[in-house]
């Protein structure tokens, strides 16, 4: 591994800078070496693999044991770190990236080494890492869904379950797993926060074109500046039109609801100040969406062995060159970020809020209280039918977070 | 379960999503994660006060917690405004950490090209023009257009990792201060120079007049200063009321002047590039060959490291006080 050059680098640099630098540099320094000499003494060591097998009278039993235990600490640090910095990027962390960045030889830790990161990002950051569904699972429920639409919740869970602890994608995103409560909150607007963010915005004025889409929201959680806001909306209305089409969307259909939303494949979609691009074509946007795991586009009849859903559309034509045809379905990480339940609430939100703010102006116009009210209970229910249209034209019960 | 820990749970998820929080936000968050966590178990008992002890302590509690995983979450002045800015920073630079960015390596390279500028700009002004810093996309390895090179400057200053200044000139951020103090140090070790006041690394402020004097010191720490005493602490030369009044060295943009910035400076790293005013490129392009130029993360910190002991001592620029 790489991790030898590093430390062995860095510790050659502390020394040095102690050497040059004056007083409270030095004692930085020293800390340092002394947390990097802690880093690299177990990596001194032959590995330690008999570690378990250790006879009981083996005097330094405790003594290795104890250096174990700390290197499988500084392991789950390392993974802890690994998870928070991945998610930067929103590509999905994949097992073998952890074997080969954090476990080293010592692979057979893993189970251990990941639930130790799992206590420590929950307690210190309320997040966990969450396993992405493997496709079979997708379809596999997403066939339960549609062909015993009669089981009771629990019982599906319990199935779901089940499939999880068998089948695994071996890959994670992070998640919050602070309450519902919470995470709704921290996404709301907080004036006093805004106050803040506009006085602590750099206050340079040439080139402000962007302001747009640096403009801050006051929230506990900077969503806007951890995500490009216009491309994810695209990608969720990628989502939305391939769940009501029955959970599979041919390639020439979205096309052709692309267009009628005045979008095409070469159109640019325009990316946050922050970003190393400032725009992307809709169609390389697709594939940084596949690859982000939000997405997935098949050949037509690829999936047929694994037990596609019935129901299903024929597909028309032939979509490339090569007389392939391609359809659209949800990738993993979508199911495990959004949710088909979530994309169906945000569909409903977005046409119904719209509506909303029409009848606000007449109440306010002049509306009773009373007629307030009414609409409102309206609005409630007009949501639901929402969320209950597209439950139908997805072809079966939405899923929840998986 | 809700429970009063959370509060500090979700304001690390908050500082995740931002690059630095002035210390006025960072606490108007805390107060907002504590409104948050109520709304959601109204029966739960939180410590939470405006003052500033209750704030050390929290900010204490959470370097507790992220203990052991490199991570700090440091404060520092603003040299611009003097404002007490906080940033969640990375302490190692590991293969782990390369994922901390999604820069690619030519985008790293450009960004450290960038650093090295600033850092050698003359008179102690550690700021480039925007024309001086697009020029560097001609000087790296890989190629890179100056439309690519603009987006990225201002990728870099959304970003935190570099500041405009109002002139249109790049110079350090806060952040790079906070995250990249040791790449700094150690690759600049004459360049980086600290405040009398206040121990930290300066890069815009005053220095005394007096040529054999070598006090500088912050515009926020030299204005606390002032108030109490009226001459330099070390040579007792008299000061000036107000930093801007003149008579006192400027540092930073205020020391760079028009034109001077013709001239690229390269920090010679090896001894065989004797040839101090080499055309660009050349000094900078050698190093760039090793193995390290791979590495893929704003913690430029190891890199360079190796290097060290090869560089002739202050070729670039010598900085001997005028």
């Amino acid at each position: 591994m790489a991790r030898a050059g590093p430390s062995r680098a860095s510790q050659r640099y502390s020394q040095s800078q102690s050497q040059s630098q004056p007083g409270s540099q030095r004692r930085a320094s020293q800390s340092q070496r002394q947390r990097r000499a802690r880093h690299q003494e177990p990596e001194d060591e032959p590995e330690e693999e008999p570690e378990e097998e250790m006879e009981e009278d083996d005097p330094d039993a405790d003594l290795r044991r104890g250096d174990a235990d700390n290197d499988l600490a500084r392991k789950a640090n390392d993974l802890v770190r690994l998870a928070l910095f991945n998610e930067h990027k929103r590509t999905p962390l994949r097992r073998e990236e952890i074997t080969k960045k954090v476990l080293g030889s010592s692979s057979r830790a893993f189970t251990i080494v990941f639930e130790k990161a799992q206590e420590i990002l929950r307690s210190t950051f309320g997040m966990e890492m969450v396993e992405l569904r493997s496709r079979a699972e997708v379809n596999k429920t997403a066939n339960g869904a549609n062909d015993e639409d009669d089981l009771d919740e629990a019982r599906k869970a319990a199935g779901i379950k089940k499939r999880a602890a068998a089948i695994g994608s071996k890959t994670y995103i992070l998640r919050s797993n602070l309450d519902p409560i919470i995470i709704e909150e921290s996404l709301q607007t907080d004036e006093k926060i805004l106050e803040e963010e506009m006085a602590d915005a750099p206050s340079d004025d040439d080139d402000d074109d962007d302001a747009a889409s640096s403009r801050s929201y006051g929230s506990i959680i900077a969503w806007n500046s951890t995500d490009h806001l216009a491309p994810i909306g695209f990608g969720y209305v990628v989502l939305a039109l391939i769940l009501v089409s029955g959970r599979v969307l041919g390639d020439n259909e979205l096309k052709a609801y692309l267009k009628r939303l005045g979008a095409n494949l070469t159109s640019k979609l325009r990316f946050g100040m922050h970003a190393t691009q400032r725009n992307m074509t809709v169609d390389k946007y697709l594939e940084e969406l596949i690859r982000h795991g939000y997405i997935e586009r098949q050949r037509v009849g690829d999936n047929q062995k694994t037990g596609k859903g019935r129901g299903k559309r024929a597909r028309p034509g032939a979509d490339d060159d090569t007389g392939a045809q391609y359809e659209w379905r949800w990738g993993n990480r979508a199911y495990s970020e959004v949710g088909e339940r979530g994309i169906a609430q945000f569909v409903a939100e977005f046409m119904v809020g719209d509506e909303d703010a029409d009848e606000e102006e007449d109440a306010e116009a002049g509306g009773s209280r009373h007629a307030r009210r009414g609409r409102q209970a309206d609005d409630k229910s007009k949501f639901s039918k929402m969320v209950r249209g597209i439950e139908r034209a997805a072809g079966g019960e939405l899923a929840d977070l998986k | 379960m809700v429970s009063s820990t959370d509060v500090q749970k979700l304001f690390l998820q908050s500082l995740l999503s931002r690059p630095f929080v002035s210390a006025t936000l960072a606490q108007t968050i805390w107060a907002r994660c504590v409104a948050a966590v109520k709304a959601a178990d109204p029966t739960l008992q939180i410590q939470h006060s405006s003052n500033r002890l209750a704030w050390d302590d929290f900010v204490a509690r959470i370097n507790v917690d992220l203990n052991g995983l490199d991570l700090e979450f440091k404060n520092l002045h603003d040299e611009n405004t003097g404002r007490e800015m906080y940033c969640l920073v990375n302490l190692k630079g590991d293969d782990v950490a390369q994922l901390a960015t999604d820069y690619t390596p030519n985008e790293i390279a450009f960004f450290k090209a960038i650093l090295e500028q600033i850092m050698l700009a003359p008179h102690e002004s550690y700021c480039i023009s925007s024309l001086a810093a697009l020029r560097e996309v001609s000087n790296l390895k890989s190629s890179m257009t100056k439309t690519q090179g603009e987006l990225l400057l201002s990728s870099f200053v959304a970003k935190g990792w570099l500041h405009k200044t109002k002139r249109g000139r790049y110079t350090l951020s806060t952040r790079t201060e906070l995250e990249l103090l040791q790449y700094l140090k150690s690759t600049y070790p004459e360049e980086v120079l600290d405040c009398n006041v206040c121990d930290k690394i300066i890069t815009r402020g005053i220095a005394c007049p007096n040529a054999d004097c070598q006090n500088r010191m912050h515009f926020h720490c030299f204005a606390t200063y002032r108030r109490q005493k009226g001459t330099c602490p070390d040579c007792t030369t008299d000061w000036p009321r107000e930093a801007t009044d003149g008579g006192l060295i400027p540092i930073g943009e205020g020391a760079a002047r028009d034109g001077q910035d013709a001239k690229r400076r390269v920090r010679v790293r090896s001894v065989d590039t004797s040839d101090d005013d080499s055309d660009e490129g050349d000094a900078e392009g050698e190093d760039e060959d090793e193995p390290a130029a791979t590495q893929q993360s704003m913690d430029v910190d190891e890199d360079i490291k190796p290097k060290k002991e090869g560089k002739g001592k202050g070729k670039g620029k010598a900085r001997a006080r005028r």
